[in-house]
């Protein structure tokens, strides 16, 4: 491994080790001469106090040989420093907002975590800001910490080194659940890296597969949850043995990429068996092919069981981290139950009782300041960026919290 | 003890009798019991909000207290002990006791304004208390009110902050009233090389009080245009700066911590060659390094910072200047040691407080080293190795300076000794306490366990478990030391003559207790503080 990599980690703790090595040897010495005094000079043992008001060579010797101590601490101290500020500029940069009580990372091609995903070896910068209050984000492990200053964007770096887990933890305080601001930095190796990368987004950007199979209305036929309609279903579909029907004749084959391939551009050609004839040929490029098939490997079943996104995005944007999904509550009223309740809540110092309904959801969502619900504080920020997507995905898993 | 003259505890010199007498005095030695009564009440509530930490932080998740609650505790621990505790602890309490005495004055030099600061300080204290129960709750910004947070809570912080403004003042007008009284009352042939050090350090520190804080009666008082007018100084949704706050936060309270430690080594460098029966070892040295301390002091602030995003420059500048300021007290550190050398030592309870103070500061200032360097003060920022390299400096040090300044001083006003077995036998208990408390902080600290955390990491229990223990240790010295002290000063054994230690200075030549004026015959001062030929304990 590239010897500047593991520099910083190992500069900042030569400084701990000189700083503290010398301050114990003062320490010891400044206690042992001290109860040695008292001892020696007792008023038993020694009853005439000698009369010294001073002595200049011992005070210029103890000025200046403190002053080449702290000099040499400084200097270990700012070469660890600057160790951790100079990022190498091959670094891997990987964007972090802070909020009240989370963290969001964001990578280069788009994709969002609430955990540092970084690949191993790699010297990784983090870029941060906040969108609220000041945090700061600390890894114990590689010794660095910033704060996240609204407004601003400073940095960290570190190598990521073997592949581990280290604590995230926030450490500037930023009010109730400061304590519950953590996360971890999750280092795996390059190749499993770029595979969760790429993967991983397709559960953020839709799925291009998926959206070809909707363009061209396959779904119409195909359902994705195991049930028959008019063609087999598509869940679970790659790889599938299968009893098909050609000239009249029946085998099984193995739904592999050419089976599936031809099966979409020629229909007809083997029929699965206890299906009728019915689909039209679909004149798709090979390109549009891989990605269906694609999206096949996948499993080919829904984006997952009703508010599997919102669960996800109500993670990724530190929701739960005020509230709850399971009654209790913490910072904010819990999810749970949340949709149709009748809440009590106050608008502009009026009291008033409200119904949650997708609207009143929708606008607490944006406008949060806007309704209060008796009981608790206004401290939710306004979250007007998300996308109208991701509050749909969102109410539907609300909703699913009954 | 001289029969004839009242003291100041029989003669008010206002005409008046019962509380009225204390409430409208001007004598400094009533103002500074007055101060002395509040503060240890304060203590005692801090100490009680401190225990309260502890206990919650003995195990992970919840277990006295909610999230909320702990928030408020912590800050109200810090603002408490911070402004209304600490800082007028030794100046306000002792410095009004005892510096007028030691320049041969009658009082101070505005003894008015003397008794207004005490009000301010009330008025202070009180409004601190008003903000918890009124509003939207007590304040749960931390002591150190940062932006943009504390303009985002709903909680009481305005009435909070303007409290804090009001105790400046307070502050303020006591360092200007000491510095003023050093300047013009010294009684004739009391040159400024015979200043007892502790008078010395009480100068230091007035001109980092009536300097310094304003900064901080400015900043606190933004903070309220902030939240009550909306200005957008700090706030970047407004195009304003919050590390502007930090900046101008840490330019008073860093200097604020040389306000809190100063007067706490003067009273060591009054206390140990009175013990070892010898001059204090370079006098001039001494006093010279408490206004490096103060100067220097004024210009580390932005060490707090080196996490902020303030620029490396910045960081290179401060942590440099940070190192200088460490020279001063290595230097009196040295000084008191070589004190004892050759010296005639008995270990009387002043004395044994006062090492205290040195071991315990001694450990808090090496650690500071570690918070001066750049580069690992950005691994233990914000983590509990500060909270324990702070209480080691502020309660190590300016804690068993006013505890030995007590134990020191107060027999003289009192008239009365206190158990001097029974106040060895608590410095031990708190000692240890004291040790078992901070100490395993430090560890964790390393390890990365951030302060101001309500729940934690399972792997910082240990830590927090020992640490917990040590308060309990802690809080059971303390007691034996306040009861110890109490009972000695109502009921102990009275004070035969004027000088119980056998020390130099001026207040140990009038009568005890001090009569109303303080001097029933002129101040001898040609005597040097430290010169102890032919001067004994008075048996």
């Amino acid at each position: 491994m590239d010897a500047t990599l593991v520099d910083a980690v190992s500069k900042v703790d030569t400084a701990f080790k000189f700083i503290f090595g010398v301050s114990f040897i003062i320490l010891f010495l400044i206690t042992a001469v001290t109860l040695y005094f008292l001892f020696r000079y007792s008023k038993k043992r020694n009853p005439v106090p000698a009369q010294i008001e001073g002595n200049l060579v011992a005070e210029i010797i103890w000025i200046i040989v403190p002053c080449i101590i702290v000099g040499a601490m400084f200097w270990y101290g700012w070469v660890g420093y600057k160790a951790l500020r100079e990022a190498p500029a091959n670094s891997y940069e990987v964007k972090c907002t802070a909020r009240m009580w989370s963290w969001k990372f964001e990578y280069p091609n788009g994709k969002t975590s609430d955990k540092l995903y970084v690949p191993a070896d790699t010297p990784i910068k983090v870029d941060l800001t906040s969108v609220d209050v000041i945090h700061s984000f600390y890894v114990a492990a590689f010794r660095v910490k910033m704060d996240t200053v609204p407004g601003m964007h400073t940095y960290v770096w570190f190598n990521s080194g073997e592949p581990a887990e280290y604590e995230i933890q926030c450490a500037e305080y930023c009010g109730v659940r400061h304590s519950y601001m953590l996360s971890k930095v999750v280092v795996v190796p390059k190749d499993e890296f770029d595979k969760w990368l790429n993967a991983s987004a397709s559960a953020e950007v839709p799925d291009e597969g998926e959206e070809l199979l909707k363009k061209h209305g396959c779904f119409d036929c195909h359902t994705t949850d195991g049930t028959e309609l008019v063609g087999p279903s598509f869940k679970g579909i790659y790889g599938r043995e299968t009893v098909v029907v050609e000239n009249g004749k029946e085998k099984t084959v193995k739904a592999d990429d050419a089976y599936l391939e031809k099966s979409i551009i020629e229909p007809a050609a083997d029929i699965v068996k206890g299906y009728e004839d019915m689909m039209p040929p679909f004149e798709l490029t090979k390109e549009e092919l891989g990605k269906i098939i694609g999206y096949f490997k996948g499993g080919g079943k829904p984006v997952a069981q009703p508010g599997a996104k919102g669960a996800e995005i109500a993670e990724r944007e530190g929701c739960t981290g005020c509230h709850s999904v399971d009654g209790s509550e913490l910072v904010g009223p819990s999810f749970k139950g949340l949709m149709d309740r009748k809440t009590a809540v106050t608008k502009d110092g009026k009291k008033m009782e409200v119904t949650a309904s997708v609207e009143y959801i929708i606008s607490s969502i944006k406008h949060p300041s806007e309704y209060v619900v008796d009981g608790f504080e206004p401290s939710m920020p306004e979250y007007e960026t998300l996308s109208d997507d991701d509050i749909k995905a969102l109410i539907e898993y609300i909703s699913t919290l009954k | 003890m001289s029969s004839n003259s009242l003291s100041f505890w029989e003669d008010s010199g206002n005409g008046r009798t019962g509380i009225m007498a204390w409430l409208t005095t001007t004598d400094h030695k009533r103002i500074g019991l007055m101060y002395m009564y509040v503060i240890l009440a304060m203590f005692i509530a801090g100490l009680c909000l401190g225990l309260a930490i502890r206990l919650e932080l003995i195990a992970p998740g919840r277990t006295i207290m909610d999230a909320q609650t702990y928030n408020t505790v912590f800050t109200l621990h810090g603002v408490i002990m911070i402004f209304i505790v600490v800082i007028p602890s030794i100046p306000a309490a002792i410095g009004n006791l005892v510096l007028p005495i030691q320049l041969g004055a009658e009082d101070v030099a505005f003894p008015r304004l003397n008794l207004f600061s005490w009000y301010l300080y009330i008025g202070g204290t009180l409004l601190a208390l008003v903000s918890l129960f009124t509003g939207g709750g007590a304040p749960d910004t931390g002591w150190t009110f940062y932006v943009p947070f504390s303009e985002f809570t709903t909680t009481n912080v305005s009435v909070a902050v303007i409290a804090v403004f009001i105790l400046g003042f307070s502050s303020i007008l006591t360092g200007l009233n000491f510095i003023t009284t050093i300047h013009r009352l010294r009684a004739p042939g009391m040159t400024w090389t015979k200043i007892p050090l502790f008078t010395w350090s009480l100068y230091a520190t007035g001109w980092i009080q009536v300097l310094a804080t304003p900064v901080l009666g400015i900043t606190v008082l933004l903070i309220f245009a902030e939240r009550v007018l909306g200005v957008g100084l700090f706030d970047p949704n407004k195009g304003g700066d919050p590390i502007l706050y930090q900046h101008l936060f840490w330019i008073y309270s860093h200097p604020a911590v040389y306000i809190m430690i100063l007067p706490a080594m003067g009273v060591v460098s009054d206390i140990i060659p009175v013990f070892a029966r010898k001059p204090i070892f370079g006098y001039k040295t001494i006093a010279f390094s408490s206004l490096m301390i103060a100067f220097a002091g004024s210009l580390v602030w932005a060490h707090h910072m080196f996490t902020s995003g303030m620029s490396d420059t910045a960081v290179l500048i401060f942590s440099l200047l940070t190192f200088v300021v460490a020279i001063p007290s290595a230097i009196k550190v040295f000084n008191w040691t070589a004190t004892l050398y050759k010296g005639s030592i008995t270990v009387d309870p002043p004395l044994l407080y006062a090492l205290g103070f040195i071991f315990l500061f001694s450990v808090g200032g090496l650690t500071g080293l570690i918070l001066g360097s750049a580069g690992t003060d950005i691994h233990v920022h914000d983590t509990y190795f500060v909270v324990s390299h702070f209480h080691y400096v502020i309660f190590g040090g300016t804690g068993f300076g006013m505890f030995a300044a007590a134990h020191y001083w107060l027999p003289k006003y009192y008239g009365r000794m206190y158990n001097k077995t029974v106040a060895k036998v608590a410095f031990y208990i708190l000692f240890i306490g004291f040790n078992l408390l901070y100490f395993p902080l430090f560890i964790i600290g390393l390890e990365g366990m951030p302060r101001r955390y309500y729940d934690y990491l399972p792997q910082y229990q240990e830590g927090h478990v020992i640490s917990t223990v040590g308060s309990w240790i802690l809080a059971v010295g303390v007691i034996i030391m306040l009861v110890n002290l109490i009972r000695g000063f109502t009921k102990g054994e009275e004070l035969k003559g004027r000088n119980p230690w056998g020390a130099a200075t001026l207040e140990w030549t009038i009568p005890t207790p001090p009569p109303l004026l303080n001097f029933d015959k002129e101040p001898d001062t040609s005597r040097k503080p430290y010169d102890f030929q032919g001067v004994t304990p008075d048996e």
